[in-house]
């Protein structure tokens, strides 16, 4: 085992996560110590947190505004959101050491492929949108698709006893490097990812809390 | 007028005279000072949070231009695509306040700040109201307003913005009083007048009591409304009269009395001296309750901003505008109304001010239901209410061809709506919007006339 691999495998994932996490902790901490704006809410809004809570959760799972507003990119954008949940799921179900795992990891994995290209071709067409892109929007979308398309056709998505083998060694700290040799690449781009998006527009779904639940939706209540 | 023809800066419009944009001068440095200031928490923690967020989190999706009034009435012109206009400070952000942009500007689209870009940017934060209807449907609740009046308020830090709004706006109503620079012998002059139109119009005469100390209400207008809206004033006295409150209107005499804070429209610190003054007035006249009258940027002022400006042992009154009081007065019997007496049929606009960003929507409706047997609602509505584009200063702003401009863009998606309710008469709460009804009525050659919602209602009353 050289010490790329080394890296990639049994370091690198740490790396990353502590990224993640303290990269979007860091923005969190730092956005909810903000001094308190003037009110500056929108009518109606939902009062209590189980109304909230509602709304929330609504508009995460079937994005209502651009389905209500921007339909063309509700599908697109539909389709990559649950593709991301969906992976998320992956992880927990494949850590619990369910069988269907791997179908959860691969619809996820083409969703978010479907997703990003179709979003990318929109992008791409489409001159309205076009013509308020920076090449880094781009650039995003092709990430995601670089990510989901190596995710999926290295067949990590769905070589689950051996991702999970490979997942529970990284959570009790005992690497182990040598087993996930066939999946340097599409670790490596996660690792990236991870890395990556706290410090990007990609932390929205982290930001949005703030432009909901202390602009939006105020603190009246 | 002068002869030679102005400056193009942006479009075919020029809110900013050449005196106060100052084309030809180098800002660029000055501008790059006050927006640094601007990104700074301790500096602006009035609007830090919305701000930054909105700033930092769009994702690009086009949504807002959706709903935006000015860019569907203008066929979808790309400059007036509500991201193009706040991508113009972001790009500027970008380029001089974040790393990647300072690293790799072609790549996050960043770009350097000209005097041109400057000169336009000016322009472009007065094509947009802040109406806020895009920020209310989009999906990350990115609010594209806040970066205006944002920008609004650097070009103010360094002495750009429109005579209506300072030099005839807030500086004169803190000197004055009053944004109309009416003195209170002029004041109380008026009030005479009012009441004996009063007495001519329904027969009885009545007193309007002005700077009482100790009332319970004191009903402040939009200083405007003596002027142009004098129907509105007339009403909300004839209502007070009718419910028997201890009431007072207030003159020059006691401080502030226009309810109007054009601060709102472009600067913090002109926002907070308008709003400390009011409290001033309102407490020296010792008064329990501060009623707004028909104004909707008053009504947000007094209502909602203040909140966390001003602590509570600091106003020791009540804010509550008139269509609460009139509302409950109705609803309580303490009024009573005869519907016939408003036969024609009634539409109802949903002012940004006082729907969006009030949440006044029931209120004006159950008015107007009890006093009109004919209401109409317009299509949209309550939160997704069109601007009428008289807001964030724009009724007051005529100069550099901008009537037009309001005319032909709000104007023109409002008039095909009020056509389409047939009504006879377009009520509603806000003296911006009334002034921009005005012009649109008559621009747009429309068969109907905008109302006060007190004005049908004190038509409506029974002695
Ligand atoms: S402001 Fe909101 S709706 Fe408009 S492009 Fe940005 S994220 Fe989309
Ligand atoms: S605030 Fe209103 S006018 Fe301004 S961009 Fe948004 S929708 Fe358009």
């Amino acid at each position: 085992m050289d010490f790329g691999h080394y890296l990639i495998a049994g370091v690198m994932p740490y790396v990353a996560v502590a990224f993640f996490v303290f990269g979007l902790g860091y923005r969190i901490v730092y956005w909810s110590k903000a001094p308190m704006h003037l009110h500056w809410e929108l009518f109606p809004y939902p009062h209590t947190m189980l109304e909230q809570l509602k709304e929330m959760i609504t508009e995460v799972l079937t994005l209502h505004s651009l389905y209500r507003f921007n339909r063309k990119h509700w599908l697109p954008s539909l389709m990559m959101h649950w593709g991301f949940y969906l992976l998320v799921g992956w992880l927990v179900v494949l850590l619990l050491g369910f069988s269907f795992a791997a179908y959860v990891g691969t619809t996820g994995g083409v969703l978010v492929l479907a997703g990003s290209f179709s979003l990318f071709l929109l992008r791409l067409l489409d001159a309205e949108v076009r013509k308020i892109s920076a090449p880094v929007e781009y650039i995003n979308l092709i990430f995601v698709f670089t990510l989901a398309s190596s995710g999926l056709f290295s067949g990590f998505l769905g070589d689950i006893q051996l991702v999970r083998s490979y997942f529970l060694s990284l959570l009790t700290f005992k690497p182990d490097a040598s087993i996930a040799a066939d999946y340097l690449i599409p670790l490596l781009l996660f690792e990236l990812f991870l890395i990556y998006i706290p410090f990007t527009r990609m932390a929205h779904f982290a930001a949005k809390f703030f432009t909901y639940h202390k602009i939006k939706w105020g603190e009246l209540h | 007028m002068s002869a030679v023809a102005v400056q193009k800066v942006f479009d075919e419009y020029r809110v900013l005279s050449d005196e106060v944009l100052k084309p030809g001068e180098p800002r660029v440095e000055k501008f790059l000072r006050a927006m640094r200031k601007s990104l700074q928490q301790k500096e602006n923690w009035t609007f830090w949070l919305p701000y930054t967020l909105s700033l930092d989190t769009c994702m690009k999706c086009g949504t807002c231009a959706e709903v935006c009034p000015v860019y569907q009435a203008t066929g979808r012109k790309e400059i007036y695509h509500p991201v193009y206009r706040t991508d113009m400070l972001r790009k500027i952000y970008k380029r001089y306040f974040t790393l990647p942009g300072k690293l790799f500007p072609w790549l996050v689209g960043a770009e350097d700040l000209t005097e041109e870009k400057l000169n336009a940017l000016a322009e472009n934060v007065y094509r947009c109201t802040i109406c806020r209807r895009c920020s209310y449907v989009c999906p990350v609740a990115i609010d594209n307003g806040v970066i205006v009046r944002e920008a609004r308020k650097i070009f103010d830090a360094i002495g750009i913005a429109p005579d209506e709004l300072k030099k005839k706006g807030t500086r004169l109503q803190l000197q004055a009083g009053n944004a109309t620079g009416m003195p209170a012998v002029a004041f109380l002059d008026m009030v005479e007048f009012l009441e004996d139109e009063i007495e001519e119009t329904r027969g009885y005469r009545i007193k309007i009591p002005v700077d009482k100390e100790g009332a319970e209400f004191l009903l402040m207008h939009n200083a405007g409304d003596y002027l142009a809206f004098a129907e509105t004033v007339m009403g909300a006295a004839e209502v007070m009269h009718a419910a028997g409150v201890d009431w007072t209107l207030n003159s020059p005499n006691t401080g502030i009395n226009d309810a109007v804070n054009y601060g709102v429209f472009y600067s913090d610190v002109e926002f907070s001296a308008v709003i400390k003054a009011h409290v001033e007035t309102a407490r020296k006249l010792g008064i329990k309750k501060l009623v707004v009258g028909e104004c909707g940027h008053a009504f947000e002022a007094l209502k909602y901003l203040i909140l966390r400006l001003i602590p509570p042992e600091e106003r020791p009154f009540e804010v509550i505008s008139i269509l609460e009081l009139e509302d409950r007065w109705i609803r309580e019997g303490r009024i009573k109304v005869d519907p016939q007496k408003n036969p024609e049929p009634v539409t109802f606009h949903d002012s940004c001010k006082l729907g969006r960003l009030g949440g006044m929507f029931e209120e004006p409706r159950r008015i107007l239901k009890a006093c009109c047997p004919d209401f109409r609602e317009m299509t949209p509505n309550r939160e997704m209410s069109l601007c009428c584009g008289g807001g964030s200063g724009f009724a007051i702003m005529e100069k550099g061809g901008f009537l037009k401009f309001r005319m032909e863009t709000y104007g023109r998606l409002k008039a095909g709506q009020l056509k389409a309710t047939g009504a006879k008469v377009v009520a509603c709460a806000c003296s911006n919007c009334k002034a921009q009804f005005r012009e649109i009525i008559n621009y747009h050659k429309l068969p109907m006339r905008y109302a006060g919602v007190s004005e049908l209602l004190a038509n409506a009353l029974v002695r």
